[in-house]
């Protein structure tokens, strides 16, 4: 049985768009999907330390931000409510209320204030050891990538060419996205962290740029033990 | 010729998918292992003196370490692969500890891997293991395929069950009401049935060492229950050759046994403190999600104060399983070290000494070739 090809256009056509409508939906609380040819890797092993004069400033990010909004409201004919709170730029209800805006800002901040990282990788994982905060860790598997369920979240994660993806999906329509990419000469880390809310129609995108550093060297190496905790020597690692 | 679909017939699969996928939960849940009763209390049952001639060779084969495949899945089911890969050694040497105790059986040997030549062989899965709860899926059978048991079983600890005492286990009701329902059935056995066994088990090793020569003297049905048809004559040189050989093979797996002891007796200290700190970690995690999702919204959705609240849950619980993870790291740097002297990693243990016995194996089956200038039987024929 053949179809003919005048009906085949139409429903191509309408199984693009259903895809497109699903592909938007889902773009409104959870950030785009990953490409899958994560084939090239870099290497982001190392000890970094956050360089606060090259990173984005959290307030000239959150003024861009409603901006954005505001030009999108008066585009659509909605102007925004800009008369009383200084961010509101929705039409009324919750979705992109000041509070909502305000706290996207607060939660990029929150979530990218570790300034030192440690960065262990090899050709299977990474461990991105983050300065009091818990670590990003993924594995690697060719051309797919590996995500990890818990009872509170989920995580995907991956290569995107150069660029390594954590995507961290949190109950409430809260999802995480940072996207690490490292310089060429490899003395430079930049981390752009995306914080998602579906109460708030734009994502908040921060970024923060690290620089290579040696820690000194204490003369001693530690490893975890369960019988006696930490232990340490004097060798040499 | 076209056959024109209506369009909206056509997207009906389309849409059906799209459905499908909103309707996905976010997070799909495992399905959970079906779960026996918790044994409870047992005193273990000893089967007072036996005559020689009335005990049964055991072989424990090193058990399945039960690791699905999904590695998304391990954290959410608290499943450490390398910490489970050891316990599937471990498990089966404490379990032949109290085998031994019940004093009802002969030689109980840890087996690298399953040897259905066995006089009785255990097998079994570990379905859950940490510092909560013990489900372990056991089967046995004896050399003539008749089952014993297949039974999965469960025991829980309580707060009492640590810190474990040296040589106890927190989950010791569990292979004390293992070890009591093996010699139940052993003891429903009759003398004749216990020497069938013992012949049995020798023709079936016979015949894996030749199938051609060996192989007539049994009969299988179509249950897998071997039995009989003839006995080789009384001083038979081709069995005296059969038993040599079979000694043989009985001291390579008592070399190896003695492997699993030492790592056995070396990983005990460190593996019970990382099941106390495993069962406290559980425990305060359980009471830290009931909490979390009892109590009332700090904010409005979308306000920093619920988004916060939201991302400090999850933060918290990454923190508390990579906390575990360190102490899984701190277990293999001590366990390691070990296994080092033996085989390399205890992980590698299982493989290394599972691929040794498969290869002696293949060198007794040769050397009785050469021996008796019978074709030695192939290894995919067993």
């Amino acid at each position: 049985m053949t179809i003919a090809p005048t009906t085949i256009r139409p429903v191509l056509a309408l199984l693009l768009a259903c895809v497109a409508l699903l592909a938007c939906s889902q773009s409104q609380d959870k950030p785009r999907p990953l490409p899958s040819n994560n084939v090239a890797k870099a290497d982001f092993s190392g000890f970094w330390e956050l360089n606060y004069g090259q990173s984005d400033n959290i307030q000239v990010e959150l003024d861009a931000m409603v901006r954005d909004l505001r030009k999108q409201m008066d585009r659509r004919g909605q102007p925004g409510m800009n008369q009383g709170a200084m961010y509101n730029v929705g039409g009324g209800g919750t979705a992109n209320s000041g509070a909502s805006i305000i706290g996207l800002a607060q939660m990029a901040d929150l979530i990218t204030q570790s300034q030192l990282m440690e960065i262990t990788q090899n050709e299977h994982d990474i461990k991105v050891k983050r300065e009091g905060d818990f670590a990003l860790t993924c594995e690697f598997y060719l051309g797919q990538f590996h995500t990890v369920e818990t009872p509170l979240g989920k995580e995907v994660c991956g290569w995107n060419a150069h660029q390594l993806v954590f995507r961290i999906l949190l109950p409430e329509g809260l999802s995480i996205q940072h996207v690490l990419t490292v310089g060429a000469d490899r003395q430079k880390l930049n981390i752009a962290t995306t914080v998602v809310s579906d109460q708030v129609s734009t994502p908040f995108v921060l970024n923060r740029v690290y620089e290579r550093y040696e820690p000194q060297d204490e003369g001693y190496s530690c490893k975890m033990t369960i019988s006696k905790g930490r232990v340490c020597t004097t060798e040499s690692q | 010729m076209y056959h024109r679909i209506p369009v909206s017939l056509a997207m009906l699969p389309a849409a059906a998918w799209i459905l499908l996928c909103l309707a996905l939960p976010a997070f799909a849940e495992d399905v959970p292992p079906p779960l026996a009763i918790p044994v409870g209390n047992v005193t273990l049952q000893t089967a007072g003196k036996l005559p020689e001639d009335a005990l049964l060779d055991v072989g424990l084969a090193i058990f399945s370490p039960g690791i699905p495949i999904d590695a998304a899945s391990h954290s959410k089911m608290g499943i450490f692969p390398e910490i489970r890969k050891a316990e599937a050694q471990f498990i089966p040497v404490y379990l032949r500890q109290v085998l031994v105790a019940s004093g009802g059986w002969g030689v109980v040997r840890v087996l690298p891997d399953a040897d259905a030549s066995y006089e009785l062989l255990i097998t079994g899965k570990i379905r859950r293991s940490d510092g909560l709860q013990l489900v372990l899926q056991i089967r046995a059978a004896d050399a003539t395929g008749r089952l014993w048991l297949d039974k999965t079983y469960t025991d829980e600890t309580a707060q009492s069950d640590y810190p474990v005492a040296a040589g106890d286990d927190p989950y010791a009701d569990l292979y004390r009401q293992v070890a009591n329902d093996l010699l139940q059935f052993r003891l429903g056995l009759s003398r004749s049935q216990l020497q069938e066994i013992r012949e049995v088990a020798l023709m079936r090793y016979a015949a894996d060492l030749s199938q051609d020569a060996f192989g007539g003297y049994l009969e299988a049905d179509a249950m897998g229950i071997y039995k009989l048809v003839r006995l080789p004559a009384q001083g038979d040189p081709m069995m005296a050759r059969v038993e040599r050989i079979r000694s043989q093979q009985h001291l390579f797996i008592d070399t190896v046994d003695e492997q699993y002891v030492d790592l056995y007796e070396e990983m005990a200290p460190t593996y019970n403190l990382w099941r106390q700190y495993g069962r406290e970690q559980a425990l305060y995690q359980a009471d830290y999600q009931a909490r979390a999702s009892s109590r009332e919204r700090y904010g409005r959705r979308g306000t920093f104060a619920a988004m916060e609240q939201t991302y400090s849950a999850y933060r918290l619980l990454k923190i508390q399983e990579q906390d575990l993870d360190e102490m899984a790291l701190g277990f293999n740097n001590e366990v390691l070290p070990t296994a080092m002297e033996v085989s390399g990693r205890v992980f590698r243990l299982n493989g290394t000494l599972t691929s040794q016995y498969t290869e002696w194996r293949s060198i007794l089956r040769e050397i009785f070739a050469l021996e008796t200038g019978l074709p030695p039987a192939s290894p995919a024929a067993q």
